[in-house]
């Protein structure tokens, strides 16, 4: 045991290691549970008696200089790597991959952020939807030139079934299920038999809004709509409501902003006109209330619906539709730093 | 629509021109897509002038030629080379100096000067078709001799431009879709703001029967189709062209010009909105018009030429029982008005708007007429109208009104009553109007009150509104007219409590979102529309369980996605095509399927379902190149840190769900990860290399979809609870296991925790061994094992025994053999 020690005593002295790889295995081999020094400690108990204490100083000895030597080792292998690192910041960093939110999601979040400041929650309902909801509930009569405005995708017909050309379909839903006062907001992907193209899609989102309660006014909708441009679009945003026509609103309006472009001034994106149309609102007809069993004669209500990608495409000067459903990364990665 | 703004102006005048004019009837509804200037005379007859020949000779070198000098009131009289044989000194003709535009068609061309054969010409001397103001090409204009030189040629010929204004007229304002229906609407505007701009309607104080030489039976067979038929007949005409006047007005709404007949009955549609249609009365050989429905399959050719093989429902104006005419919609091959028509039947009627409607879509016909009828003319209005036509027509063709007015009218259409309450206008608008107002813009939009009392109008609303049947209604029309713009917004916010669902789906979606955002995801959105080859071939996805359209854009697109996988896909061979090929992208979105047995004869949507999911898809590298890093490959296990992260931050115990290994034709290898109840939260894996080539990808992409509704429902008690930190210290052990290669590690960490149920409080692989040195058929794991005790320090005894423990039931249990 002796030479053992003095031999192993030797080695450490001698010991040196290139990386720290290396030295974890020096480590192991001698110190580790089935490491020579470890196995010596375990041979003790062989050892004469009288020989225990010198045996056990040389072997307690040995076992410090090994872990000594190994730490020295071990903090210049720490040093020369720092070394190697401080030695130049301006080198670049680790490639970490930084990620985007889609911009329709963006948008959507923001709209909902803005009308949740204004109390209302959120509700979704489904896509494929039947008639009763998406057109009959909501007023618009069979054969009623209205139906045309909105073409349609059919999954079945006679009755039909279809993919919902609005969320409106899940105001009537919400509307049938809860009595008022009802504040809600209705995100969803709508649907319109529309030829894809740079400004038309078969598929956009939607973002609803339905406050119903006694004496709700068409006063009461257009603060409202006047904030939510405010917030999105910034506080000098000015806001013109035009009187127009939804089967489910009387009376109807569709609202225009400030063009954010030129503010006002007339530039091709608003036609020249200064104004940008954002979206449609109204006064929530007495028959899409009373289809839906609420009385018309103690509530009213205002609703309104805009178009998550033409705020999308004022907000970030998108020209093109398409970009938001091809997932072209280099479209994706210009939304890393928008929130 | 299409207004003339000069032609607006015959029955009323607007204070302001046309673009401001568009801006007035867009605030009251009427909503104007485009105001643009519209030359009645192609040039305007800009630059040309009057003036005087002072001399004329005949020119040296020429036979036809003339040399003259032109006095055009300028300093020095013009030399001018003319062709034409009717030039003489002192007329008074219209010149074209050096630099006028000149139209032939579309083409245009500038007067330069020039050199004729030797003589120079400084401009020329206009003949009537050269500027646009007529046909004539026999010589020159030669003008009276009041006219004066050097007068602009549009101030002589008071050439004025027009405007024309496109008015998008929506479904409910068919009152609005004629010249003077916009004019009404204005004079309504005005009531409140300038009463002194008035509405002038088109007297027929003049309509007289001139004779009575011909005659014609109507017969209305279905007067729910038809409530109303008016007509009658016109001797004597002379078909020609129409006069200018006419002509112009049709030109600048988009008309094209026809004869005298036909454009006065397209005029009155514009100017009156009533739908007009005119017969050649000696082809009604039957000597009857009978308004009838005709067998199914009845031909008929209509005016465009095309033969269209009818409905029974389709209502048909014959001679006797011969089509002659689509009632409102479109007017027949033979029977219309041609140059030697002598004598006229014409109608006037108000057909029913759901049947003028179903008939025009049959036909795939959308005309001036079937526009007004489907949305509901005026049924008060077909007399008027027809007078008004009939005393043009009579002007225009030197023709005779040669029958009474045959007016089928069973059921006269009554104004609609309701009561208005000034209340209930506050209440609605939130707007006090006075009411002086209110009761001016009642009076302006032809709505009578009959009455009122405490505050409440008793109203009747004439048929021309034909949207106006309850109080919100005329609310509506109330607050348009008084202006949207004037509604004052006070500074508080009238809202009410409202509660959000819990727990909160839509938070919960962007704590997500913006976790992967954060890891380095790109979140993208595909369509929901997919190919249905997709599924032809995978049975984990039917293909009869896809949700069909029934009319969809392309075969691309002809079903609903029933996974993300494919859109996702798609989205990777887009950008490895343009080399992007290190992807981490995620979607939030629906998935649609059909399942037939639920399908119920009702086709209620029970047998439809929609799955919120979520998908990700990772390919390419982990981690590119650097100074510092090697390039290193994403590996499946990458997938699954960010799947169990996603369910570790919404509080799903992983060890609480079961895993399941599988593989099927979408992932080469998986797991799936289900709920003691058997539902599947999420599924991840390494896709096969076929399916991603269907989606043109060759790269290795692995994919996860994870229910988002299941996990939102399987998370709808959790709670955080905290409890007092451990006050003893963990301890580490670890154990090198050989097994068979086979043996998962999840049966080991199982396994380990059934085993010591009460100190162990963790496992995890740190190493892992598979080379050849190791026995045929085995691998070497080496595990970790994090042990403590909440109540005291462990001792060597206990880890020694818990261990020993351990290693015994993976020798028994797994036939682990320690390393």
């Amino acid at each position: 045991m002796r030479t053992k020690i003095a031999q192993l005593r030797a080695e450490i002295e001698a010991l040196t290691a290139s990386n720290a790889e290396e030295l974890e295995k020096l480590r192991i081999r001698l110190l580790s549970k089935k490491g020579e020094i470890t196995s010596l400690f375990n041979d003790f108990r062989n050892v004469a008696n009288e020989e225990k204490r010198e045996m056990g100083v040389l072997l307690n000895e040995l076992k410090q200089a090994a872990q000594e030597k190994i730490n020295t080792l071990k903090e210049s292998f720490a040093k020369r790597q720092e070394d190697n690192t401080v030695g130049d910041l301006t080198r670049s960093a680790l490639p970490l991959k930084i990620g985007s939110r889609h911009p329709l999601s963006l948008v959507k979040h923001e709209i909902a952020a803005i009308f949740s400041r204004l109390g209302f929650s959120i509700a979704e309902g489904p896509e494929i939807e039947d008639d009763w909801h998406v057109f009959t509930a909501l007023n618009f009569p069979l054969e009623h030139p209205a139906r045309d405005m909105q073409d349609t995708f059919f999954v079945e017909r006679n009755p039909d079934i279809l993919l919902r050309t609005h969320t409106s379909s899940v105001q009537v839903r919400v509307m049938e299920n809860r009595k008022p006062p009802i504040r809600l907001i209705f995100p969803g992907r709508v649907y319109r038999n529309e030829a894809i193209s740079y400004r038309a899609h078969c598929f956009f989102h939607q973002v609803e809004g339905l406050y119903i309660d006694r004496e709700v006014s068409f006063a009461d909708l257009k603060q409202a709509l006047l904030y939510f441009a405010r917030e999105m679009f910034g506080s000098e945003t000015r806001i013109r409501l035009r009187p127009s026509y939804f089967p489910f609103t009387e009376p109807s309006a569709e609202m225009d902003i400030s063009c954010n472009i030129c503010h006002g001034k007339g530039c091709a994106f608003c036609k020249h006109s200064g104004w940008v149309e954002i979206l449609g609102c109204g006064m929530v007809d007495p028959n899409v209330l009373k289809n839906c069993g609420i009385d018309p004669e103690q509530y009213s209500g205002y609703a309104f619906g805009m178009g998550v990608e033409r705020i999308a495409n004022l907000k970030y000067r998108t020209k093109d539709l398409r970009l938001f459903s091809e997932n072209d990364i280099r479209f994706l990665e210009q939304f890393r730093a928008a929130f | 629509m299409n207004i003339s703004y000069n032609w607006l102006k015959n029955y009323i005048n607007p204070d302001v021109d046309a673009f401001e004019l568009g801006n007035i009837l867009t605030s009251i509804g009427l909503e104007v897509g485009a105001v643009e200037e519209v030359q009645t005379v192609k040039g305007g007859l800009e630059g040309l002038l009057i003036g005087k020949v002072l001399t004329c000779v005949a020119h040296e070198n020429s036979d036809h030629l003339h040399v003259t000098t032109v006095d055009v009131g300028q300093a020095e009289p013009l030399q001018i080379v003319c062709g034409a044989p009717n030039v003489a000194a002192n007329q008074k003709v219209v010149v074209a100096p050096i630099g006028t535009k000149l139209y032939a068609g579309d083409e245009v061309f500038s007067i330069k000067r020039s050199k004729i054969r030797g003589v120079e010409s400084f401009g020329m001397i206009c003949a009537e078709d050269e500027i646009g103001i007529g046909k004539s090409h026999d010589g020159i204009i030669v003008l009276p001799d009041d006219a004066v030189i050097g007068m602009p040629a549009k101030e002589y010929y008071k050439i004025e431009n027009d405007h024309l204004i496109e008015v998008d007229i929506t479904p409910n304002r068919v009152d609005a879709a004629s010249h003077y229906g916009v004019a009404r609407d204005l004079s309504a505007y005005y009531s409140i703001r300038k009463p002194q701009i008035k509405l002038r309607k088109p007297s027929v104080d003049a309509f007289a029967v001139k004779n009575k030489d011909l005659a014609l039976k109507v017969q209305v067979d279905d007067t729910s189709l038809c409530p109303r038929y008016s007509g009658l007949l016109i001797s004597n005409l002379r078909v020609g062209e129409s006069p200018d006047w006419l002509k112009n007005y049709l030109l600048v709404v988009g008309l094209r010009p026809i004869n005298n007949v036909v454009d006065v009955t397209n005029f009155v549609l514009h100017e009156l909105g009533q739908p007009l249609h005119a017969f050649d009365a000696d082809k009604i050989t039957s000597g009857e018009v009978r308004i009838r429905t005709l067998a199914e399959g009845t031909k008929f050719t209509t005016l465009d030429g095309v033969e269209r093989s009818l409905s029974a429902e389709d209502l048909m104006i014959c001679n006797g029982d011969l089509p002659m005419c689509i009632a409102g919609v479109f007017g027949g091959l033979d029977s219309g008005v041609s140059e030697t028509t002598r004598n006229v039947f014409l109608e006037s009627a108000y057909f029913n708007p759901v049947s003028v409607r179903k008939t025009a879509r049959r036909h795939a016909l959308n005309t001036d007429s079937s526009f007004r009828f489907e949305r509901g003319c005026d049924p008060a209005n077909t007399v008027y109208a027809l007078k008004r036509a009939a005393l043009l027509i009579q002007e225009l063709t030197g023709g005779s009104i040669a029958s009474d007015v045959i007016d089928i009218y069973p059921q006269e259409v009554e104004a609609f009553e309701l009561n208005l309450s000034l209340a209930k206008i506050r209440a609605l608008t939130g707007v006090e109007i006075p009411k002086q107002e209110v009761e001016t813009l009642l009076r302006a939009l032809e709505i009578e009150i009959c009455a009122e009392e405490n505050g409440i109008y008793r109203l009747k609303v004439p048929p021309y509104r034909v949207d106006v049947q309850r109080d919100v209604d005329v609310i509506e029309e109330l607050l348009r007219l008084y202006g949207y713009n004037r509604v004052e917004l006070g500074e508080a916010v009238r809202a009410t409590l409202s509660y959000s669902e819990k727990p909160d789906n839509y938070k919960l979606q962007q704590l997500i979102s913006e976790q992967l955002t954060g890891q380095g995801f790109n979140e993208i959105m595909n369509n929901s529309f997919t190919k249905e080859a997709y599924y032809t071939h995978l049975t984990s996805y039917k293909a009869e369980n896809c949700v069909r359209l029934l009319n969809p854009l392309s075969s691309d697109l002809n079903v609903m996605r029933q996974t993300l996988l494919f859109g996702g896909l798609d989205s990777i061979a887009r950008n490895i095509k343009y080399r992007n090929t290190d992807l981490w992208m995620y979607e939030f979105g629906n998935c649609y399927s059909y399942n037939s047995e639920l399908s119920d004869a009702a086709k209620s949507l029970t047998a439809y379902s929609e799955d919120f999911r979520l998908g990700i898809w990772m390919t390419g590298n982990r981690r590119g190149q650097s100074w510092i890093t090697v390039e290193e490959k994403l590996t499946v296990y990458d997938l699954k840190a960010y799947v169990e992260a996603i369910l570790l931050r919404l509080g799903i115990d992983l060890r609480s769900l079961s895993m399941t290994e599988f593989e099927n034709d979408i992932f080469s290898s998986a797991i799936s990860l289900s709920k003691a109840s058997g539902q599947t939260l999420a599924v991840y894996g390494i896709l096969r290399p076929a399916v991603c080539r269907w989606a043109d990808v060759e790269a290795e992409v692995f994919f996860a979809e994870l229910n988002w509704t299941a996990l939102l429902n399987s998370i709808r008690n959790h709670k955080v609870e905290t409890c007092d930190l451990p006050k003893y210290p963990e301890v580490k052990r670890d154990l090198a296991l050989l097994i068979d290669k086979r043996v998962r590690f999840s049966e080991i960490e199982g396994l380990a925790f059934r085993t010591e149920r009460k100190l162990l409080r963790k496992v995890s692989l740190f190493d892992v061994y598979e080379g050849k040195s190791l026995q045929e058929g085995k691998k070497s794991y080496a595990v970790n094992f994090v042990l403590r005790d909440d109540d005291k320090t462990l001792t060597d005894n206990q880890i020694d025994s818990v261990m020993k423990k351990l290693l015994r039931s993976f020798e028994e249990e797994l036939g682990a053999q320690l390393r």
